[in-house]
């Protein structure tokens, strides 16, 4: 479990943490979002114990970064979004190399199963110089992966990986989150994310601009509907704004007119708009909740944090 | 200590003897010997004398450690710039094993470097000019002076190259900064060796040897000071 407290970090005198907390739980991925800047990179680097924070603390199974970083280094496994491997060495070499260096203790077994689960087997014996890029971050996933850690930092793990082999990444995520793995994603992929998180926590300017279930993020302070139905759009509109909605044409969907309304009280909005339309004749095909992706929410979140002053 | 024995077989096995361009640097030293005796047959009737011979044995032994000085400092900044510094960094490992490994790793090859330099130069000049010749101007106890001085100066300059690899950003900046060390440093070792040479017969340059090894471990300290993976990282 990841339990970051009130941490700051200052670089001079720039701030790339400004007192954020949050926290991940065993089985569970947690997305930390933001611009490039937002201090996304500086947090995991200060939870995987090889940066120092400022002020406030993390404690990784309980464990002090500021007391035992070591401790907190056997722990973690950290994926960076660069591969950054010694591309002299072959794969065999290298993870093994790793191996020792983590006290695993049956090194050569571990490097085989680990090229297994990402299909590199054939690649064993390999120059890293010769991978190509999506082979290079499946690598530095599997040096991640050599002690097999209770806590993961993935730092924009699928940068540079084809749809395929992202889509299989996303699936070893999820299964590893099964196995009650804490995983903190840091990414600009708000797809990704939006697929894999339970949790987001977005940074802005080094500071928490928000956090929440991704589902909850997702759904708008201000609800919006789409109500499709078989009539003149025009006549609609109008039947509307008598009763007080104010409504704008959608999309037409299967041939059926379309109108969007917001409504921040549905329970009183909703029956309004059905008894206006039907009312005057009209067949109401479907009334439903309109979603914001995750990238519009954090857009949203990011504009409001900006307007706030960071 | 077995993690930084770990990290300088992985430096010895994969960036030294894993590089075509190391391989043949290491080439180019075996035929530096070659060139000073050839060089050495053109000093006048008979050869060089006793004094000749020492200088040329000192150029084979010492240039291979003048160009492991930079070479130490480029595994650093190298290690900085493509990035492999923070999965290291994110290891167990202490920052001393880190540092000590590190140069373990670049000392070890380089002095065998030096001392097959200084074994091809024996061998070659005993056939030029005479085996008696070599025996009486390089005796045992010379050949080991020589041997420890150039890993004196290797263990001194490099560790004082590695507080300025930790610094700077770049290779190229790096290279630029151990050249400027290597001439000095080189200056600072034949200025105080004459001095010391002279002075108290001679047993002056124990007191310099001594002070040599107090340097590196000041200089080691300092280093894994500077080297602590926070303000590494923070650097990054």
């Amino acid at each position: 479990m990841i339990d970051v407290r009130d941490l700051s970090r200052s670089f001079g005198r720039t701030v790339a943490l400004d007192h954020v907390s949050f926290r991940v739980e065993p089985g569970e991925i947690v997305a930390l979002l933001g611009p490039n800047g937002a201090g996304k990179t500086t947090a995991s680097r200060i939870i995987a114990g090889i940066l120092a924070p400022s002020e406030g603390d993390v404690l990784v199974d309980g464990i002090s970064v500021r007391a035992d970083p070591g401790s907190i280094r056997v722990r973690c496994g950290m994926v960076t979004d660069q591969p950054s491997l010694y591309e002299r060495m072959t794969l065999r070499a290298y993870l093994e190399f790793f191996c020792r260096l983590y006290d695993v203790a049956a090194a050569a077994r571990r490097t085989e199963e680990l090229a297994a689960l990402l299909n590199l087997t054939d690649r064993l014996d390999v120059r890293l110089g010769a991978f190509s890029r999506g082979m290079k971050q499946k690598v530095a996933i599997a040096r991640g992966l050599v002690h097999d850690p209770p806590v993961l930092l993935l730092d924009e793990p699928a940068t540079a990986l084809d749809p395929e082999t992202a889509r299989s990444l996303r699936s070893f995520i999820v299964s590893l989150r099964a196995r009650h793995r804490a995983i903190l994603l840091c990414t600009h992929d708000l797809d990704e994310a939006q697929r894999i998180a339970d949790r987001v926590v977005v940074l802005y300017r080094g500071r928490v601009a928000r956090e929440g279930l991704t589902g909850a993020l997702r759904a708008d302070e201000h609800p919006r509907f789409v109500v499709s139905f078989t009539g003149d759009v025009r006549v609609a509109l109008d039947m509307l704004a008598r009763a007080g909605v104010n409504a704008e044409p959608a999309a037409a969907e299967n041939g059926y007119a379309a109108l969007r309304f917001d409504a921040d009280e549905p329970g009183t909005t909703n029956p309004a708009v059905l008894r206006a339309l039907l009312e005057s004749g009209m067949r109401v095909i479907t009334l439903v909740r309109e979603e914001r992706s995750l990238e519009d929410a954090y857009f949203s979140i990011v504009a409001e944090a900006g307007e706030r002053g960071g | 200590m077995g993690k930084a024995a770990l990290i300088a077989w992985r430096e010895i096995r994969w960036e030294i003897f894993g590089d075509r361009g190391s391989v043949l640097r290491t080439g180019f030293f075996a035929l530096l010997p070659i060139l000073f005796v050839v060089s050495g047959r053109g000093m006048g009737r008979g050869g060089p004398n006793d004094i000749s011979i020492l200088i040329l044995a000192l150029q084979s032994t010492l240039i291979p450690a003048l160009s492991g000085v930079a070479l130490i400092a480029s595994t650093f900044t190298q290690e900085k710039e493509n990035g492999t510094l923070v999965p290291l960094l994110a290891s167990p490992v202490r920052d001393i094993d880190i540092v000590v490994g590190k140069l373990i790793g670049m000392v070890a090859p380089v002095m065998a470097i030096c001392a097959g330099s200084l074994t091809v130069f024996y061998v070659l000049g005993s056939f030029v000019y005479g085996a008696d010749r070599l025996r009486a101007a390089l005796p045992g106890e010379i050949l080991f002076a020589l041997l420890v001085l150039a890993f004196l100066y290797l263990m001194t300059a490099g560790s004082w190259v590695l507080i300025v690899a930790a610094i700077v950003r770049t290779t190229r900046a790096g290279q630029q900064i151990s050249g400027l060390m290597i001439g000095l440093s080189a200056a600072i070792f034949a200025v105080l060796g004459v001095a010391a040479a002279r002075i108290a017969d001679g047993w002056a340059l124990v007191a310099l040897g001594v002070f040599f090894v107090v340097a590196d471990v000041v200089a080691l300290e300092i280093a894994r000071r500077v080297w602590q993976r926070a303000e590494v990282i923070g650097r990054l």
